[in-house]
């Protein structure tokens, strides 16, 4: 595989940027005024800061949280408690002064703010949108209640007051402040981009478009939720922690829902999603109020319109304005595959060998209220064979699946999969264990590329630490170059390989099909599980479709083939189970079954199996 | 004994307002499945209306119009705020699928409303005069403002009120079509678009009445919506913002956890029991204590 060769205008882009990077170091040997630099400069990156933290979860997660400035407080608190002097607070309702160096502080006021966003992890795991907004709100006014009232730890309204600061043996007052921040704004913003371009980038992504399909490719929501919320709550705790030495003075005021909603601000301004829009975004909103100064009282309303202007005329904000109008400053370099590629890694399918049996219902019973979906459901597919599953609508075919997968329980019965009851499973966990499945409604995460779609799907083969992903190392650019040669392959096996690089959301109805088969291929399953594959296809494509289900089978997976298509049911399938009301009616060979007066019945009615 | 049937009866009586203010949020969300973020600030605009109506600013004394203007006024004020929220935040942003645009507009919304009041009318804080004057009747050791009185039967009578257009009239029955299946309803020849209108101006004035009552009990001020608002927010959630008397249950239950924290514990906490049920109900009951369950079809 080989990416893009930069060209001569990229390279003297690239050159600029670093220049432009590295111009913030110097500006303390050569600009006098304090204000410019250390107050407006210095709290644009300290604000940029809490921006990043916010995109992780807005932009990424997908959630809104308007109780950032209540993480930002605790770190800031944290650090004042702790860093802070009896000297600079003479006269205060402080009962303590641990008086302790600035970076222990710091390190100290991570952790403390990380385990305050595993907190607010939570009930995020339990809902989202309105709900959550008014829970972080909530959230923020019990913090922001907090500081106001324990005046023995935080001297209450009054605020606590820092000595300067001294770190590492020197002086980092007046402009010199900058060579503390900015270098922990270049990190975060590494450590996120890293984080961005990584597979845990990629299952952000996934559980934000669509949970479901996240889960069923292995993804765990509750673990990479609460580590973006952690993740958040650490940045949100550094930017609250270097914010304390900024105005050398911290008081509740500052914490108010107010700024949470100043810092969403800025990044709607600026765009989510990237490094540009959150500085561009942030810095607005500092350097506006500060360069009209008529404009200081009116600013909210302007900021709101402004916000308004932007959620509706340019929904990715000022980086996506850039993106369409400059898009050679932001191109990424897009995979091209060589036929050399092929050779590499050999496309292979895992064998069930282990002699259980892949699927095994029990007596399965799936109620919602009176109404029963599924009733007393025995049912057993067998190692390299494709089992049909069919059924009038709302016979309880995708309810079936549905419990299979995990995504309801069971309300009776027993559900095992290679010889282990996986009934009480969670879906990612039964994903892992080698049971994948195509949604009959399309679940793909269409912003991702097609690749990157597969790449979703491959996410459990993927074996880098988090901090090696945070910290960039080479090891895992190589295995993301090896799973992008082994996603290219699974495209050739369903024939989308010309389309790698184009966004999924772009495909055509049967296109978006086989996306679908290649995204649960990809977990290396041994077990498949096809909710209505061939929906709305035409005979032609239906018929390629049997091909590639066929070579599913002759790779020794077991297959579930939920299905209208009779044609298609009784050319390919070795056993089919026939279900209508909930009940299996008939089970057998497809000749057999389809001679079944029972199942005649169903399908065509009482009056027109007399017919029949 | 008294004392504690004093704070409950105060308690139970702010609640009342916090319901009212939820069941304008539950309106709209019934028909648009939005929630009108900017609503604490409509209910700051219905106070601020009722005041400028009503009193005279310079000498604080009542300004010697009858009550029924203020009255009128602020329904006015309410519903024009509604169509505004609908047509300038909610409408636009559902063109887009996300949630977080119609969240964050209505912010904005709310946010320019605060603003603009303060820079137009006032940034202080001003007492407002009851219609019913600042006598306390006694009941048994009870003591109860007749304002209070008041907020009491006017919320009853209006949330009886909506819910009886709601079950009895052709119009009412519209506004559940549209709540039920939009696009359904739509095909039904009911003016979607219309009715989700209707629906916030409907909120919005209900929102603004509450701002207009609560006025008397605290101070009239640019900032006073802020909070009431959210915590009216969290009553709705709490109650399930899908119910109907769930705001009433809801409301009760923030109101009183509120005077019993504030003469027990502290008043600097007194929110703090409300704010942490909150994010309890979310845990265990997503949908609220009377919400109904969502069963998620794939």
């Amino acid at each position: 595989m080989k990416t893009a060769q930069l060209t001569g205008t990229q390279r003297t882009i690239k050159i600029l940027q670093l220049l432009l990077i590295l111009l913030p170091f110097t500006l303390p040997l050569w600009v006098e005024s304090q204000y410019y630099v250390q107050s407006i400069l210095g709290r644009i990156f300290i604000y940029t800061i809490l921006v990043v933290s916010l995109d992780l979860v807005v932009g990424y997660i997908g959630d809104i949280s308007i109780g950032h400035a209540g993480l930002f407080a605790v770190g800031a608190y944290t650090m004042g408690i702790l860093n802070s002097t009896a000297a600079a607070n003479a006269g205060s309702t402080m009962t303590m002064f641990l008086e302790w160096p600035f970076l222990p502080s710091l390190i100290v006021a991570v952790i403390v703010t990380g385990f305050f966003g595993f907190l607010l992890g939570f009930p995020s795991l339990r809902t989202s949108g309105p709900y959550l907004a008014v829970t972080t709100i909530a959230y923020g006014l019990i913090i922001y209640t907090f500081i106001n009232e324990q005046e023995g730890l935080t001297n209450g309204t009054k605020g606590i007051t820092m000595a300067p600061l001294n770190a590492f043996g020197y002086n980092f007052n007046d402009n010199k402040f900058i060579w503390i921040v900015y270098p922990f704004l270049l990190l975060v913003m590494y450590f996120k981009s890293n984080l961005s371009k990584s597979f845990w980038g990629r299952a952000f992504e996934a559980i934000k478009f669509s949970n479901i399909a996240a889960e069923s490719s292995g993804i765990s929501k509750v673990r990479y939720k609460l580590t973006a919320f952690v993740m958040s709550a650490c940045i949100a705790g550094l930017a609250g922690a270097l914010f304390t030495h900024l105005d050398r003075y911290i008081a509740p005021n500052t914490f108010s829902m107010d700024f949470s909603i100043l810092a969403l601000m800025a990044l709607i301004f600026g765009g989510v999603r990237s490094t540009f829009g959150n500085i561009i975004g942030m810095a607005l909103v500092v350097i506006l109020p500060d360069l009209f100064t008529w404009f200081k009282d009116y600013r909210l309303m302007v900021f709101g319109l402004l916000l308004l202007l932007t959620l509706f005329f340019l929904p990715n904000g000022l980086a996506g304005l850039m993106r369409k109008h400059f898009p050679k400053l932001f191109e990424k370099p897009k995979p091209i595959f060589t036929p050399s590629d092929r050779s590499q890694i050999e496309f292979k399918m895992e064998e069930c060998k282990d002699g259980h049996t892949p699927l095994v219902l029990d007596d399965v019973e799936m109620r919602f209220g009176g109404l029963v979906a599924v009733n007393k459901l025995n049912l057993k597919v067998h190692p390299g064979t494709i089992h049909g599953l069919m059924g009038p609508n709302g016979s309880g075919k995708s309810t079936t699946v549905n419990v299979i997968t995990g995504l309801y329980n069971q309300t009776t019965g027993q559900v095992n999969a290679f010889g282990k009851s996986i009934g009480k499973m969670k879906p990612h966990e039964r994903a892992q264990m080698g049971i994948a499945r195509t949604f009959q409604n399309l679940q793909l995460f269409g912003d991702l590329t097609v690749l990157e779609n597969v790449q979703v799907g491959l996410h459990k083969h993927y074996k880098s630490s988090f901090f090696s992903v945070l910290m960039g190392l080479p090891s895992v650019a190589k295995e993301e170059k090896e799973k992008q040669i082994e996603a290219y392959r699974l495209l050739e096996f369903v024939g989308l390989e010309s389309l790698a690089n184009e966004q999924a959301k772009n495909l055509a109805y049967g296109q978006s099909r086989r996306l679908e088969i290649a995204r649960a291929m990809a977990l290396k399953p041994k077990l498949i599980l096809l909710d209505e594959p061939a929906a709305g296809l035409t005979t032609l494509e239906i018929n390629e479709f049997n091909q590639i289900i066929l070579k599913i089978k002759s790779a020794g997976i077991a297959v579930l083939l939920i299905e209208h298509h009779m044609d298609m049911m009784m050319k390919i399938s070795d056993e089919i189970t026939v279900l209508d009301f909930g009940k299996k009616i008939a089970e057998g060979r497809p000749s057999d079954v389809q001679a079944n007066p029972e199942v005649v019945k169903a399908y065509l009615g009482a009056e027109g199996a007399i017919n029949a | 004994m008294t004392e504690v049937l004093q704070l409950i009866i105060s308690g139970a009586i702010q609640g009342m307002i916090y319901a009212l203010i939820a069941f304008g949020y539950n309106l709209t969300f019934s028909t648009s499945k939005t929630i009108n973020f900017s609503l604490g600030q409509i209910v700051m605009l219905g106070g601020v209306t009722g005041y400028i109506l009503y009193i005279d600013m310079q000498s604080g004394q009542l300004s010697g119009l009858p009550f029924i203007v203020p009255l009128i006024g602020v329904l006015i004020i309410g519903a024009l705020a509604g169509a505004v929220v609908h047509k300038t935040a909610v409408e636009p942003s559902l063109k887009f699928k996300s949630e977080y645009t119609w969240i964050l507009a209505t912010l904005a919304v709310g946010i320019i409303i605060k603003n603009g009041v303060e820079q137009l009318w006032s940034t202080g804080d001003f007492r407002m005069l009851s219609p019913l004057g600042d006598n306390v009747l006694r009941f048994g050791g009870v003591g109860v403002y007749a304002q209070e009185i008041l907020i009491v039967i006017v919320s009853l009578a209006i949330v009886c009120g909506v819910e009886m257009f709601k079950r009895r009239t052709i119009y009412g029955k519209a506004i559940q079509a549209v709540s039920e299946d939009k696009a359904t309803a739509s095909l039904m020849g009911i003016p979607e678009k219309f009715v989700i209108t209707i629906s916030f101006m409907m909120s919005a004035s209900i929102a603004a009445i509450a701002g207009l009552l609560v006025a008397p009990l605290t101070f009239v001020s640019a900032s006073m919506g802020t909070v009431l608002g959210i915590k009216a927010y969290s009553v709705s959630i709490i109650g399930g913002l899908e119910s109907g008397f769930g705001p009433l249950v809801g409301g009760l239950i923030l109101g009183i956890s509120e005077t019993l924290t504030a003469r027990y514990i502290s008043t600097g906490y007194k929110e703090m029991p409300g704010f942490i049920f909150l994010i309890i109900v979310i845990l265990f009951k997503p949908n609220g204590l009377f919400g109904k369950k969502i069963i998620k079809k794939v």
